[in-house]
């Protein structure tokens, strides 16, 4: 029986996407069998992120109403093959399409066949948000260190426990230590201080990140890359090990060094 | 129009409803109506007082006014407010001492989140946080065991003793009865210890807790 968490921050644009497709791909590279579905209904882009856009043929819409099975929509990572498949979500339909009733059994067929299933939950408490929580059975929140972010998030955990999923983990995503540093940005402990819930991850701002999405290629499986090195932990800590937090100023000599060599240090 | 005839105003003592005239009882009640509908929810929850200027309200007459409140989602305090008193009011039947009531006290063992509302008559007792965002609102005080960071209104129906007390005050309004206080723009230092709001004058002040 595989683990169905749903990947959720309320507000919008602060990497849930992201989030999903690098832990996804993370447990994969780990040898887990992982399935991404995409809730977003109407807005979805974890395929996009992925890179397999152009192999979508059926969709999440056509598995619960019955017009394909569900073997036939999930579409194979191009790296992982099996190991790795997206469920991608309808682009055409509204949100309202399925319920929280279909999620749920959807849900109980994907547990059966995979370690992992990764929900990656549109922005909003609404319907969207609804369905995406119906079948899951652990929350991951995703905030980034701003204000509005945090209380969104704060206000995702409310709900959550109001749905019966008690005891979500955290990621702190984009976080820039020399504005922490500053005083300039929020701290981990800043957010701790008002969230309180387990810390499942910090990731760093990093630009490979926007590379690798516009190359549908996460950033998990490129090993020089900071932000992908925090994803590789964080699929290592759901996995039950014991990995400390990364030191985000441990390569600050090194960095300066980089942006004087690629002149932005002025 | 009958507005002149039935007015509700928000006042120190919480919502009054003034009837100008008792004489002309079926269109103060029409107007009642009106007014309610007009509002909408507005004023779902609250208590109101009655105020008469002119005549005498018999008891079956304040059993209507009583009815057409409830069905707006109010309750009607008979005791007329401590302003303004006529003989007609004074008249009114004043229900059995409240006492007993702030005396409640609830204790909530967990953290209110962002979005959270929390409505009590009486005394809240809170072991956890009052994230931003949050509110708590209550007839007598606010105890919060951790930090205090969203809305909270006590003495909601117009207790000024009522007290707010935190481990760490630090919120983002504070309302005790009829006064309001906001957070300054400017970031102030965190304070050290528990503190305890209570209103002093018009103003809510805040001190040091030390027992």
């Amino acid at each position: 029986m595989g683990k169905v968490i749903v990947i959720t921050s309320g507000k919008g644009g602060v990497g849930k996407t992201t989030t999903t497709a690098n832990i996804g791909t993370g447990l994969a590279a780990l040898g887990q069998k992982v399935c991404l579905v995409d809730t977003d209904i109407g807005l979805r882009n974890l395929d996009v992120v992925m890179g397999l856009e152009n192999r979508i043929v059926y969709d999440l819409l056509h598995v619960v109403e019955g017009q394909c099975r569900l073997r036939q929509a999930l579409i194979k990572d191009k790296q992982f093959g099996d190991r790795l498949v997206l469920l991608p979500a309808p682009q055409t339909r509204e949100k309202d399409a399925v319920t929280p009733e279909q999620m749920k059994e959807l849900m109980k067929e994907l547990r059966e066949e995979y370690d992992f299933v990764l929900l990656d939950s549109p922005a909003g408490i609404e319907h969207g948000f609804k369905n995406a929580v119906a079948g899951a059975d652990h929350a991951i929140v995703v905030t980034t260190p701003e204000i509005a972010a945090v209380r969104d998030a704060d206000r995702i955990i409310g709900l959550l426990e109001a749905a019966e999923l008690y005891d979500p983990q955290l990621i702190i995503n984009r976080v820039r230590p020399g504005m922490v540093r500053r005083g300039d940005m929020m701290s981990i402990g800043d957010i701790d201080d008002i969230l309180a819930i387990e810390i499942l991850g910090v990731v760093p701002d990093d630009q490979d990140i926007i590379v690798s999405t516009n190359r549908g290629e996460p950033v998990v499986t490129n090993p020089k890359s900071r932000a992908g090195q925090a994803y590789r932990n964080i699929a290592r800590r759901l996995l039950g090990e014991e990995v400390p937090l990364m030191n985000l100023e441990e390569r600050k000599v090194m960095h300066w060094f980089k942006r004087l060599l690629s002149g932005e240090a002025q | 129009m009958n507005t002149q005839l039935c007015a509700i105003k928000g006042s120190r003592d919480g919502l009054v409803v003034t009837i100008s005239d008792a004489a002309r009882f079926a269109e103060v009640l029409t107007a009642l109506e009106e007014q309610l509908i007009a509002s909408e929810s507005f004023f779902q929850g609250s208590t109101v007082k009655l105020l008469v200027r002119q005549g005498t309200l018999s008891p079956s007459q304040l059993d209507q006014i009583e009815r057409i409140i409830t069905r707006y989602g109010m309750n009607l305090d008979r005791q007329p407010p401590s302003w303004g008193l006529t003989a007609a009011a004074r008249e009114a039947p004043v229900p059995a001492a409240r006492s007993e009531v702030e005396h409640n006290t609830l204790l909530v063992k967990r953290t209110i989140r962002s979005g959270q509302r929390l409505h009590y008559d009486g005394n809240v007792v809170v072991m956890g946080d009052v994230n931003p965002g949050a509110e708590v609102v209550c007839t007598g005080d606010i105890l919060v065991l951790g930090s205090l960071r969203g809305v909270a209104h006590a003495g909601a129906e117009g207790k000024t003793d009522a007290i707010v007390f935190a481990f760490r005050l630090e919120p983002t309004q504070l309302r005790i009865a009829h006064v309001i206080s906001r957070a300054p723009d400017e970031k102030l230092p965190q304070p050290q210890g528990p503190e305890i709001a209570r209103v002093v004058g018009d103003r809510i002040q805040l001190s040091v807790y030390n027992h």
